[in-house]
């Protein structure tokens, strides 16, 4: 097969985002990643929310599934323990995976299914039109949320870490070459990957624009010090206040839901079923 | 209930030979599960056929627990209609159960620290008092063993064969040592003596004759599912835990890695269906099984796999509702929730068994209808077949076929030519997995096209609406069809489903041997309705019953959409979380066939 390229991950399905919409930036680095390294479409299954940054997986070439509101990542286990041969790639906005999915989320991290995890960060519900999100500012007026948002911000990342993730990245979608980098890292990394990537609402987010991120974000690969096994370290990272650290903040090696439940290597999904007959007669023995 | 009034007297000194329903009851979690199963393995290996019903607290420890083990000589059947011995390990387990003893029947009491005196020391049945507790402790060192004192009692008293008793003791015991075999065997001993020292002037009326074991097993439902499942090819099962669909988890966790499948305890029902989803989507036969309470999470999801048409499923093991309900108790309120729930339709089927061999069977061919026609099929069971046991036959596996319908999995199609949604004859367009060249596509909840671009143009919604619900009338022929029992000709009819199955075949074979011949149709798909068996069954009849475990007549409601007002249909209904016994069938029958004719119940 030819050197694969961005375009081969392309579909004939015009986006749906708004022009300047941060997720643009999302598809293109995830397709260019893909076709760096050699992923065939085919091979790829992508499994994505609902919102805005749901509609991702009309828009990569390979077997997409864009199921039901924060349910992408118990989709994206299953597609991988029954062929662990796949490239499982599951993505959504902060509302998919840190509102209506949180709870699958923390799972999934502990779980450590060999998957990445792309969430599209904009601090706010953009297809209900905007309201707070569980990453928006505390105080951030919105529809729902007139005299500002009364709650905390969820730290998405710093709670990956603390539920035992073992690879802890984030992006920004204005950003492309770093992001196409980390993305890269994180398919390759053996083990769930979360990459979470700013990607600015440029219609109902008046507050986190892309001028605010460049202000605050702080790539900190950057640092000569840094150290991404350090899980104190990346904490800091990922708690200071005033700064949204870039870069792969955390990774470890760590054995995946596929070694761990003894997953044979030839996939479940192409075992012949019809294979076993004599096996289960013997069985029936315990019940005499 | 009382059955002092229901049931005539019986003559104390006529011995009822191979018909016997006994009844432990005691405290959770103090051991009489493990004796119940033994006396349910030591019938069995006498040839009798078996029957066991777990009415359970839901608590580990403590709360008052019973376990109805049946014998008798016919198969298939449930509960009796009154229990005929009741071993009894505290004065609760009197008070509570009592008034359920037939005439003539016998209670075996532990009055180590109790006395049972005033009303509830009826003197239609025969006492054994027999401090076990006491013996347990003084005799043999350790209390727990009363259970098997118990045993060595009630086999004396009923005549169960002393040999079987021992070997299957040994055989329960094993695993934890000698010294704890040896101790169940003494403690075996020790009631035997007691019998032969104190009650020998006391016959319980009650005798067994051993016959040939012959080749049968003895199974719960939950494990009959689960096996009906792996032999279909199932080798992906994601589910949380919930009584009382557990015992299925727990067995694929335990047979599937060897068939190189595998198990995930999911974090929550919304995950342990996204997860079948999944890996079905993936190619893989997957189930998951759950109760009310998790199936009302899994709604969504299943909308989905009928919108995505991907085959999955979903077991549900119904127990009493709504909400936390009694989650150990049986209940048919379900049937509405599995055929109705969810926003928007999608096409779904639901099939039923009604005894053991029909939970493997049913499940197996559930799998085959889900690739077949790629939607959601529901094994509907409850909690009195579940997690009962019965005698049954060797299932026969040569008859488990499989159909993976028009998947394709491997080879390739034709990227641009192939489309996963295409409109065909019968709705069922072939179905590519990921990793098949060609077949690339999005496979989305929103409503898509022939090649899963979504959009929403309405002549496609309207075509897409009925390709999917078109499903549902092409695969008529295919469905589990009702089972005619009884006498086929009977102006007097009853229809009913699942674990009442038992009863109402018993009710059926009485009122018929009494002179009032009776029909049955035990429905075994429950969706699509039946409409044309229910229609042909229900023609001629002069009285149609329908017996269900609900308050609302959820099937009768479904059988008068069918065939209309119709003054002689009645309903039989029980919502105590009980199961039907016969003669709570044949009383109700009975009144209206006497109001015609004069009949004697059996």
């Amino acid at each position: 097969m030819a050197m694969l390229t961005a375009k081969d991950f392309a579909t004939a399905t015009p986006s749906w985002w708004c022009p300047g919409c941060g997720d643009y930036g999302v598809l293109s680095a995830l397709k260019s990643a893909l076709a760096e390294l050699g992923r065939e479409p085919k091979d790829v299954a992508f499994i994505s929310g609902i919102g805005c940054s749901g509609k991702i997986s009309g828009y990569i070439h390979s077997y997409a599934f864009h199921g039901v509101h924060g349910r992408a990542l118990p989709v994206a286990t299953a597609v991988k323990l029954a062929n662990r041969d796949l490239t499982v790639i599951a993505a959504g906005g902060d509302g998919d995976g840190y509102a209506i999915g949180a709870g699958h989320f923390v799972h999934a991290v502990r779980r450590n299914p060999d998957i990445t995890y792309i969430v599209m960060d904009n601090q706010t519900y953009g297809l209900t039109k905007g309201q707070a999100s569980p990453t928006s500012a505390t105080g951030y007026v919105a529809s729902v949320s007139p005299d500002g948002n009364p709650d905390t911000p969820i730290n998405g990342l710093a709670l990956a870490l603390a539920a035992g993730a073992t690879f802890v990245a984030r992006g920004f979608s204005a950003q492309p070459k770093q992001l196409v980098a980390m993305i890269k890292a994180a398919v390759e990394h053996r083990g769930f990957s979360i990459v979470e990537v700013m990607s600015p609402c440029v219609t109902y987010n008046k507050i986190n624009t892309y001028a605010w991120f460049k202000e605050k974000v702080d790539d900190v690969t950057a640092r000569a010090d840094y150290a991404p096994a350090d899980r104190l370290a990346a904490f800091d990272a990922l708690t200071r206040e005033g700064e949204i650290a870039l870069g792969v903040i955390y990774r470890e090696e760590r054995p995946t839901l596929e070694d761990r439940t003894g997953l044979p290597a030839l996939p479940i999904a192409k075992l012949d079923i019809t294979a076993d007959r004599d096996r289960y007669a013997p069985m029936m023995a315990a019940y005499r | 209930m009382d059955r002092r009034s229901a049931v005539p007297d019986r003559e104390v000194a006529q011995l009822i030979v191979n018909s016997i329903e006994v009844m432990f009851g005691g405290q959770a979690g103090d051991g009489s599960l493990t004796t119940g199963d033994l006396i349910a393995g030591v019938f069995k290996r006498m040839g009798l056929e078996v029957y066991t019903y777990k009415d359970f607290p839901s608590r580990i420890r403590g709360g008052h627990t019973n376990y109805v083990i049946r014998a008798g000589e016919r198969r298939d059947y449930g509960m009796a209609d009154a229990v005929d011995g009741l071993v009894a390990f505290d004065l609760e387990a009197v008070q509570a159960h009592i008034d359920e003893l037939r005439p003539g029947g016998f209670v075996i009491f532990d009055n180590t620290s109790e006395v049972v005196d005033g009303a509830l020391r009826r003197s239609d049945v025969t006492w054994y008092e027999i401090p076990l507790a006491k013996i347990a402790k003084e005799d043999l060192g350790l209390e727990l063993v009363r259970n098997t004192i118990s045993l060595g009692v009630l086999g004396a008293l009923v005549g169960m064969d002393p040999a079987i008793m021992r070997e299957d003791v040994t055989a329960v015991y094993k695993r934890k040592g000698e010294k704890v075999v040896d101790l169940n065997v003494r403690a075996i001993e020790a009631g035997e003596r007691f019998v032969a020292e104190h009650f020998r002037a006391m016959p319980s009326g009650y005798a067994l004759q051993a016959k040939a074991d012959g080749d049968r097993l003895i199974m719960m439902g939950n494990d009959a599912i689960a096996f009906g499942a792996l032999v279909a090819g199932c080798r992906f099962m994601a589910g949380y835990p919930i009584t009382p669909a557990t015992d299925i988890l727990e067995w694929m966790s335990k047979q599937l890695p060897a068939f190189g499948g595998v198990v995930v305890q999911a974090e929550d029902e919304l995950a342990a269906i996204t997860m079948t989803l999944g890996a079905a989507f993936a190619g893989t036969r997957a189930m998951t099984a759950t109760s009310g309470p998790g199936q009302a999470l899994m709604t969504e999801a299943i909308g989905l796999a009928g919108v995505l048409e991907i085959p999955v499923v979903v077991v549900e093991c119904a127990r009493t509702g709504p909400s936390t309900g009694m989650p150990t108790k049986t209940e048919q309120s379900n049937l509405n929730h599995l055929i109705y729930s969810g926003h928007g339709e999608i096409p779904r089927v639901i099939v039923a068994p009604g005894t053991i061999t029909e939970s493997f069977e049913l499940t197996a061919t559930a799998f085959n209808l889900a690739e077949q026609y790629q939607l959601p099929v529901f094994v509907l069971t409850e909690q009195a077949l579940c997690q009962s046991k019965a005698t049954v036959k060797p299932f026969d596996l040569d008859a488990v076929r499989i159909d993976r319908g028009s998947l394709i999995a491997d080879g390739e199609v034709v990227f641009g030519e192939y489309q996963r949604f295409a409109f065909t004859d019968n709705g069922v367009s072939p179905r590519v997995v990921p990793g098949v060249p060609g077949g690339m596509h999005l496979a989305a909840g929103s409503e898509h096209n022939e090649a899963g671009v979504i959009t929403e143009n309405a002549r496609n919604r309207a075509r897409m609406m009925e390709k999917r619900m078109g499903k549902l009338e092409a695969m008529r022929d295919d469905l589990p069809r009702a089972v005619l029992h009884g006498v086929a000709d009977a102006d007097i009819a009853i229809v009913g489903y699942g674990a009442n199955t038992g009863p109402i075949r018993e009710a059926v074979d009485r009122l018929s041997e009494a002179g009032v011949p009776v029909r049955f149709l035990q429905l075994r798909t429950l969706w699509p309705f039946p409409d044309d068996d229910i229609r042909a069954f229900v023609g001629g009849a002069h009285h149609v019953f329908v017996v269900e475990n609900n308050y609302t007549g959820q099937l009768e409601r479904l059988i008068r959409a069918v065939v209309g007002p119709l003054d002689a249909l009645h309903g039989v209904r029980k919502y105590d979380g009980r199961p039907f016994r016969p003669i709570e069938i044949m009383e109700p029958v009975a009144r209206v066939a006497q109001a015609g004719e004069r009949m004697e119940i059996s």
